[in-house]
């Protein structure tokens, strides 16, 4: 392999792993926060993508414009989600509010799949590439990548630096406690989950910037988005962007290098060993039991 | 953000994503069955088993309609004339594109009353479907479907197949494609194939495999694609290879991502082509691709040009269901064309008078550009053939073979 094509992976390794990154963040307020392993992040990201695509194709209004009018629906629609099915059923087991998400996916999918048909969807133009010491970059891809990076740290500093903030890593911390300190946990809970989904709708709303969507494109995301979470760490967000760029490394070296789909493989070996090593992920804190 | 202390929650979460996989890769996510309920018409029922909801959705859903179609034309024109006008019924089952639905839809469709069977598109789904309507002994005509093995590894005496399947496809491009090129005067020595990496893709990638070499071709790159993936990394791995020609067997999403990120790297490989690919084969897919796929050359099965009647049907399609009429859509008439012609030659709704009429018949009136249709002992079409496109104006034309051209080659 010649150096040139080398960087050239590199170079979309980044892109991807920041993809990544992006959809896993969400995914890991969510479960940080509220210990709710939410199935339907994926249909979240796919209305994201659909606000996006309908907006700008349909709509006729600028792509960044679409992408905050998504991020602020998403966050309205995952206080919904959280106030008329999680929340009632907070306090029951791990099982029963996995059901209600896995639910909740399959209506949103649904939805979309009888509003837009199953047929795949691209914007109308594309936002081409440029060309950076002889290397290509996407600049859909781009986009993504600095908005990721950008989540992480607005996400990061208004987690350190804000009272609601504090009152979220409090609630994260020990619920119980939280709550005998004056914090009111169902409030932070709800609000959780629509940043959650807010960031969810983010990640989805970048997505139609290089890539065709159908209304599952959010299942080829969530699964690898779940082995980033383990990865990086339970509820880091840190945590998340780096795992993120470590299954971007090993997705496009494992498809230059494996046969076939073999870098999946190699994804899920990872996701046993870190297990196996460091169960509390890279950025993850110690684990009580 | 910390740990909550006092739940066990790592491992539910790690038990979850594991059973979270698992019901994802069985694709288990909820099922649709026939929409009819039990049949008690005095017509003949055919059951049509298609992706109606999951990635193939969007396809199987214009195929289903094609079924509906067919026999909505056929019930206008009079009905089955040697059933005194008895009216065709479609009930239709969704099978999500999972494998295990295939059969399972099957039978549902033959608990329901189907007197025959069409399906399936997924060649896995195919493959459950056949063995069930085998076993059911109601006979079952292939829609789209490519893989060799569903016929050719299996013993089934009530499952029959009009298109071309996988070694025809492969057969058909390796012959045709280079044939073609150099005719036109330019040298084709290497090609790098692009899959997607499901029995589909798989099947024909092997295929081509073997025959390229017999026309002096080297296959110097072989990359795959999954659903919902971008190819960024597989085309940099293609333009490494430097080939003559770059053969794409992919779905429509999966060719518009090829050709996005061609367009992305600005690589542009002398020829592209397309086995067995329904986007090179579908106007608005053509659109969307836009000037990258002008002059892309394909194998597929078609609509036949030269027949005023396919015209008609597309037209009408189009204007019924205001979806687009591809490659899939046609084959799929054209099959449920046989199904009706067999329905018509047994004058019984019995499935094994429509069997019986299904081994022995042909099929010259369809729509499809190929020779009659007709079985051999397996149940493969003795005449398939799939054509040679060239997108010319962003329509796909058909160039080769010179029976079923309606438009010269332009390199």
């Amino acid at each position: 392999m010649d150096p040139s094509t080398a960087l050239q992976y590199v170079a979309f390794a980044i892109l991807l792993g920041g993809i990544y990154g992006l959809v896993a963040l969400g995914l890991t307020m969510i479960f940080g926060v509220m210990d709710v392993i939410n199935f339907a992040h994926g249909a979240l990201m796919v209305v994201g993508m659909y606000i996006v695509w309908w907006g700008t194709n349909e709509l006729g209004l600028s792509l960044f414009l679409t992408i905050p009018i998504a991020v602020i629906a998403l966050f309205v629609l995952g206080v919904g989600i959280h106030l008329s099915t999680i929340a009632p059923i907070i306090d029951s087991s791990q099982e029963n509010q996995l059901i209600v998400t896995f639910g909740v996916l399959l209506i949103i999918v649904s939805a979309i799949e009888i509003v837009f048909s199953a047929d795949p969807q691209r914007l109308e133009f594309g936002l081409g590439s440029v060309q950076f010491a002889g290397v290509y970059l996407p600049l859909g891809q781009l986009y993504a990548l600095i908005i990721a990076v950008l989540a992480v740290i607005i996400a990061w500093a208004f987690l350190q630096y804000t009272q609601l903030g504090r009152a979220i890593r409090g609630t994260a911390d020990n619920r119980d406690a939280a709550q005998y300190v004056g914090i009111n946990v169902p409030r932070i809970d709800y609000l959780t989950f629509g940043f959650g989904a807010a960031l969810a709708g983010l990640a989805g709303a970048v997505i139609p910037l290089f890539q065709s969507i159908d209304p599952h494109l959010g299942d080829a995301y969530l699964i690898n988005a779940f082995v980033i979470v383990v990865l990086g760490g339970l509820g880091s967000f840190p945590g998340a962007l780096i795992g993120g760029m470590i299954i971007g490394f090993v997705h496009v070296f494992g498809q230059v290098f494996l046969p076939g789909s073999g870098y999946q493989i190699a994804i899920f070996l990872i996701f046993i060993l870190v297990l196996l090593l460091k169960p509390s992920g890279l950025l993850g804190g110690d684990v009580h039991e | 953000m910390g740990k909550n202390s006092n739940r066990p929650s790592r491992r539910n979460f790690i038990k979850y994503i594991g059973a979270a996989g698992a019901v994802g890769l069985a694709g288990c996510v909820g099922e649709d069955p026939g929409d009819d309920g039990d049949d008690d018409s005095d017509g003949v029922v055919i059951g049509s088993n298609h992706p109606l909801s999951g990635d193939l959705g969007g396809t199987g859903t214009r195929m289903d309609n094609a079924v509906q179609l067919a026999a909505m034309i056929k019930n206008e024109d009079g009905g089955i004339e040697s059933m005194d006008g008895a009216e065709i019924d479609v009930i239709s089952g969704d099978n999500q594109g999972a494998q295990e639905l295939g059969g399972e839809i099957a039978d549902e469709l033959v608990d329901d009353g189907a007197d025959v069977l069409t399906g399936c598109f997924s060649s896995p789904v195919t493959n459950a479907a056949a063995r069930a309507a085998e076993s059911s002994s109601v006979p079952m005509v292939i829609s789209v479907s490519v893989d060799d093995a569903i016929l050719q590894e299996n013993d089934l005496n009530y499952v029959y197949r009009p298109q071309p399947p996988a070694a025809q496809m492969a057969i058909d491009h390796a012959d045709l494609m280079p044939a073609a090129v150099r005719d036109a005067g330019h040298d084709i020595e290497t090609a790098a194939i692009y899959y997607i990496d499901i029995d589909f893709g798989q099947s024909v990638r092997d295929r081509l495999q073997e025959e390229l070499p017999e026309q002096d071709i080297e296959v110097v790159e072989t990359v795959s694609v999954d659903f919902g993936e971008t190819v960024d990394t597989q085309v940099t791995q293609i333009q490494s290879a430097d080939p003559d020609v770059v053969i794409a067997i992919s779905y429509e999403a999966e060719t518009v991502e090829l050709v996005r990120a061609m367009d992305n790297q600005d690589y542009a490989p002398p020829f592209l082509t397309g086995c067995s690919n329904e986007a090179l084969n579908d106007r608005s897919a053509l659109e969307s691709m836009g000037d990258t796929v002008e002059g892309a050359l394909a194998t597929n099965f078609a609509l036949d040009p030269t027949n005023d009647r396919a015209a008609e049907v597309r037209e009408r399609f189009e204007e019924e269901f205001d979806q687009s009429f591809d490659a899939n859509v046609a084959m799929t008439y054209a099959s449920t064309e046989v199904i009706i012609a067999a329905i018509e030659e047994a004058g019984s709704a019995d499935p094994d008078d429509i069997n019986d009429a299904l081994n022995d018949i042909e099929v010259s009136d369809h729509i499809a550009a190929m020779p009659p249709i007709s079985f051999d002992e397996t149940g493969e079409n003795e005449n398939a053939l799939a054509p040679l496109f060239q997108v010319q104006d962003l329509e796909d034309r058909v160039v080769a073979p010179e029976e079923f051209a309606e438009s010269e080659i332009d390199l």
